[in-house]
């Protein structure tokens, strides 16, 4: 609580602004690149307001230790890590609960997504490390997860957007960031959805919430859910529309 | 002919059509599986890849490298989820690790391992790399595309369906250009012609004479 006086501060003002100045459904500002590590089948980085998130993907590969593979499957191993220097205080680098448990169900928000009974006794390795973090890292996590998934060519029924939704100061907003989930009755619920069918694959949530306040949540959810893949896609596109223009002016 | 960029989960056809591979259905409706082109105009919907790794297919010749040798046969890596096993009693030459050999898919069991016939080694020579779902670019309409590289390079070229490249004299240094500039274009049309262009503006340095290469070939078959 950065105020003095222990008040609370305004997160939405009378114009309904927050505190650094978006609309209550506005994402903070996305920038991915695609396939940017050249040793990985496919990769991303992504900035996310302050969270700066670097993915590989790597395999289909075979699963070692051998004991490990499923023959009916592959398993899909996601990996997230926070750098030492991504927070204020230095983290310690030995995964954590916390890390483990993100790694978790981050990676069976994939399983529902990719092909795994294509790729029998494989496993399909997933690594993201955050470099720096200001809340809903979990959510840019899958966001770059994603677009490095299809960047290496796994075959995948659909993209996987993702993204935060709350309450602070008695408001429901879209990508809560630090200031905002510090508030007294804060809500953090990250979501992630399939896109084309709505399907929700991931949905976590800690604080108190009227029904009808998650509705709304939900809504707004969906909605900026929709505006992250429309991001994802461009990511993905751009690559190759930028080498067809570049291959028009050299014939010129 | 337009070609469309779609990503997983964009609608490829909402047309019942004949589906082919990177492709789903769902409701009715034909979804993209991966990052490729579509071409609406195709009797089958299914979608090129731009990205990914090669998945062995019954009939593809591809190029192996030996891992080791073994009691009974040979590890051999063919570049897929697995290494494919040659057993002694359909090869009875012997073969030594790192040696390069083509080789033709047989079969494919349910966990997607190789059963491998009709091998031949490639005595010398360099193994170029391409990514795998590029390899149909490389070779171009009935061969047409490898024809004028091959014309061009004056190499001795095997292309392998998992995206490596046996090649040996000519010049392989345009050789490596030609397919880097196949690969970052691949998604281009008429690249065929642009790619008879270049030949034409970086006409091949030969520096190795190709009938040498040949008699190595005719001796390897003696040994």
């Amino acid at each position: 609580m950065s105020n003095k006086n222990n008040e609370e501060p305004v997160y939405v003002n009378k114009q309904g602004l927050r505190l650094d100045g978006r609309k209550v459904d506005e994402t903070r500002k996305i920038k991915i690149t695609s396939g940017v590590l050249p040793r990985a089948d496919g990769s991303c980085y992504l900035e996310w307001g302050q969270n700066k998130i670097i993915a590989g993907v790597y395999g289909p590969r075979e699963a070692l230790p051998a004991h490990t593979q499923d023959p009916t499957k592959a398993n899909v191993n996601f990996v997230y890590r926070m750098a030492s220097f991504s927070v204020p205080d230095r983290k310690n680098p030995k995964p954590g609960r916390r890390d483990i448990e993100i790694s978790k169900v981050c990676g069976e928000a994939f399983e529902k997504t990719i092909f795994l009974e294509k790729f029998p006794n494989a496993v399909i390795d997933i690594y993201v490390e955050i470099l720096d973090s200001n809340a809903g890292s979990r959510v840019a996590a899958i966001t770059a997860a994603s677009v490095a998934l299809a960047d290496a060519g796994i075959p995948m029924r659909d993209m996987v957007a993702a993204v935060a939704v709350g309450k602070a100061g008695g408001h429901i907003l879209v990508d809560l960031n630090k200031d905002e989930e510090d508030a007294s009755d804060a809500v953090d619920m990250p979501m992630a959805i399939l896109p084309s069918t709505e399907e929700i694959v991931l949905l976590q949530m800690d604080g108190v919430i009227t029904k009808d306040e998650w509705t709304k949540a939900i809504d707004l959810g969906l909605k900026a859910c929709k505006k992250v893949y429309e991001l994802q896609k461009n990511a993905l596109k751009e690559k190759y529309i930028q080498a067809e223009s570049s291959k028009e002016n050299k014939v010129e | 002919m337009s070609k469309r960029l779609v990503v997983p989960g964009e609608l490829v056809s909402e047309e019942a059509k004949r589906t082919g591979d990177y492709v789903y259905s769902q409701n009715g409706k034909i979804y993209a599986a991966c990052v490729g082109l579509v071409n609406d105009e195709s009797p089958v919907a299914d979608v090129v890849p731009l990205r990914g790794k090669y998945i062995p297919k019954i009939n593809d010749i591809v190029i192996g490298i030996v891992k080791k040798e073994e009691f009974s046969g040979f590890m051999i890596d063919i570049a897929a989820f697995y290494p494919s096993f040659l057993s002694k009693k359909e090869f009875r030459y012997s073969l030594r690790p790192g040696e390069v050999v083509s080789v033709r898919i047989e079969d494919i069991d349910e966990t997607h391992e190789a059963k491998i016939s009709d091998v031949r080694t490639q005595q010398g020579g360099t193994v170029l790399t391409i990514t795998p779902v590029k390899v149909p670019r490389l070779i171009g309409k009935s061969g047409s595309m490898l024809e004028v590289i091959k014309k061009g390079t004056q190499s001795l070229i095997v292309v392998g369906r998992n995206g490596r490249i046996w090649v040996k004299g000519g010049d392989i240094n345009l050789l490596k250009k030609a397919i880097e500039k196949i690969e970052n274009e691949a998604h281009l049309s008429n690249l065929t012609q642009k790619m008879e262009q270049f030949f034409i503006e970086n006409p091949a340095k030969i520096t190795e004479s190709l009938a040498q290469n040949e008699t190595d070939q005719k001796r390897r078959l003696y040994e």
